[in-house]
């Protein structure tokens, strides 16, 4: 097998979907993926691989830092190396407008013969609107694969939209690499339900010259299987990338990731696409079912709950004594009680079909005193 | 056992056994904890309503503790850790200050908000500022810096109304969930809130 697209890329790309989101308030996310695969590269015959991926991000308020390595052996009994790190800066907001700084350094190798390595930085403006908004960027820099440096330049503008549980994305890039040029039309759709994650991509690559061409797809699932566990299964085709040294291939995983609990966590945030990252709303140790408080004009408040495939769901609150309240069932993964909650921070977790007390995601978690976690949120 | 043993015991028995009884006399809903706890618990109760604080939340946080199984003694610290907060809220926010407004100040105050940020926001708001007091403990929560969250609550305070506030919340919170950093998120959505509020030509 030559250095191609490295599976822990997949990996990484397919979990970091649901396992390293939302956990209110900390700065540091940390999570290791042990998965396995089969990659098959264009022009080589298909090898199984079983891959362990630790990963760490900081983020601040005004900038972010990722860090992921990855070790792989091969049916083959080789064995590849690579590690990343990307950093982010990001402007003061202007009302709507938002500038981006980023900077990606990395470096692979492939048994004892094959080494790539990277360095690019990529600005980019972006416009954020309520459900939807766009960002044009430019990117410079080097990559090398085993000799000197070839430039890197490229352009991109790219736009994403919000419905509901669905976010679709649509960028166009141009990319020149040394002698090596290319176009990429991408597009995604993310879905999430419950505690399952979904997102698939399509793109084309076109006018290439060196870059090679064709349509190309990924889709991946995501399983929350508990508070800091998810399952991951990812598969499909993605081209060349001659910035980071990888052939086009087809790929099939699936990946256990585990994750360090934060103390206090910011959203998770794919750097590539720092405001649309559906990836963040994915929610990490939910519980799988989604809150939704709507007062109401005579001093109740209907409480809904949305649980995929629940059988019984439950809500305990400062609002019911602590007291289990169940929710009456209205309609697919539907349930639904009407209760007087005051004006004020109240407290809540969920529970479904009689498991553990969860925060649901559509609250804010915090810290409960009791060494776990409770669902702020605000009745005005 | 002799006279000389068995009176202290006897003595400890009989503080534990009117502690208790006189916490199942205050709030039958402590019956759900264990005697040990629920004597202790309802004595910080009992010493925060003679602090002239309100009882509710401490009950509720015991209660919480209760359907979380949690052990004990971590039932009383939770218990005692929140009425020394509550304190510090009505300290800042004053005699006056209701319930909800106590008990949201003390979230906002144990989320990292500074004491100077609530006795401003007692200062500038004429209204009750329990949703601004839960909306800056939400936030805070969220990952938004506690010195960004405070400028945000205390620039819409003065002049917004609760709706307004949670709202607020809200469109922070959609921002950070689409992955804007959540200080920006907050930046951006006071100053949409300020243009929005700007007088526009006669």
């Amino acid at each position: 097998m030559t250095p191609g697209k490295p599976a822990w890329v997949v990996l990484v790309g397919a979990a970091c979907s649901l396992v390293s989101a939302r956990a209110p308030a900390a700065q540091t996310t940390g999570t290791v993926d042990l998965g396995i695969s089969t990659v098959r590269y264009d022009g080589f015959l298909a090898s199984g691989a079983a891959s362990l991926t630790p990963a760490v991000r900081w983020e601040s308020p005004r900038g972010m830092v990722s860090a992921h390595g990855t070790y792989l052996r091969f049916e083959s009994g080789h064995r590849s190396l690579q590690g990343l790190v990307i950093g982010s800066i990001f402007t003061p907001a202007t009302s709507h407008w938002r500038g981006e700084l980023t900077a990606s350094t990395g470096a692979s190798s492939y048994a004892h013969f094959a080494s790539f390595w990277h360095a690019i930085a990529e600005a980019r403006v972006h416009l954020l609107g309520d459900n939807r908004g766009a960002w044009i960027g430019a990117t410079g820099g080097l990559t090398s694969y085993g000799g000197p440096g070839r430039p890197v330049a490229a352009a991109a503008i790219g736009t994403w939209a919000r419905r509901g549980e669905l976010t679709f994305l649509g960028s166009a890039s141009r990319t020149f690499v040394g002698d090596t040029a290319y176009t990429d039309l991408a597009s995604s759709v993310h879905a999430r339900r419950g505690s399952l994650d979904l997102e698939a991509d399509l793109g084309a690559r076109v006018w290439s010259r060196g870059g090679g061409r064709g349509v190309y797809g990924e889709a991946n699932a995501t399983v929350i299987l508990g508070e800091r566990t998810a399952l991951v299964v990812a598969g499909g085709r993605y081209p060349t990338d001659p910035i980071r040294g990888s052939i086009a291939g087809r790929y099939l995983s699936v990946a256990f990731r585990m994750r360090r609990a934060p103390l206090r966590s910011l959203p998770a945030r794919d750097p590539r696409a720092p405001l649309v990252d559906e990836r963040a709303s994915s929610g990490s140790s939910s519980s799988g079912a989604r809150l939704e408080i709507k007062p109401d004009s005579g001093g109740t408040t209907h409480v809904v709950v949305r649980a995929l495939g629940a059988t019984l769901v439950e809500i305990a609150g400062d609002f019911t004594d602590w007291q289990p309240v169940g929710l009456r069932h209205v309609e697919d993964d539907v349930w639904e009680a009407v209760l007087r909650i005051s004006s004020g921070l109240h407290r809540v977790d969920v529970r479904v079909d009689g498991g553990n007390w969860l925060v649901p995601s559509g609250t804010t978690r915090t810290a409960d005193d009791f060494e776990g976690e409770a669902g702020i949120f605000v009745v005005p | 056992m002799t006279a000389r043993r068995l009176l202290p015991a006897l003595a400890v028995g009989l503080v534990a056994t009117l502690l208790a009884r006189r916490a199942a006399a205050q709030d039958p809903r402590l019956a759900r904890l264990e005697p040990g706890t629920r004597a202790l618990v309802a004595a910080l109760v009992d010493s925060a309503r003679a602090a002239g604080l309100p009882a509710e939340p401490l009950v509720q946080r015991a209660l919480e503790g209760a359907t979380k199984r949690a052990p004990g003694d971590r039932i009383v610290a939770a218990v005692r850790r929140l009425g020394a907060d509550l304190g510090r809220a009505r300290e800042i926010l004053g005699s006056a200050a209701s319930l909800p407004e106590l008990e949201a100040g003390a979230a906002a105050l144990r989320a990292g908000a500074a004491p100077a940020v609530l006795a401003e926001l007692r200062r500038t708001r004429r209204q009750p500022l329990t949703v601004p007091l839960a909306v800056l403990a939400d936030l805070v929560a969220s990952g938004v810096p506690a010195d960004s969250a405070a400028t945000a609550v205390l620039a819409l305070a003065a002049t917004a109304r609760d709706a307004d506030l949670v709202e607020f919340r809200r469109a922070v919170e959609r921002d950070i969930a689409l992955g804007a950093p959540p200080a920006a998120a907050a930046s951006v959505r006071l100053n949409a809130a300020a243009r929005e509020a700007r007088p526009g030509p006669p």
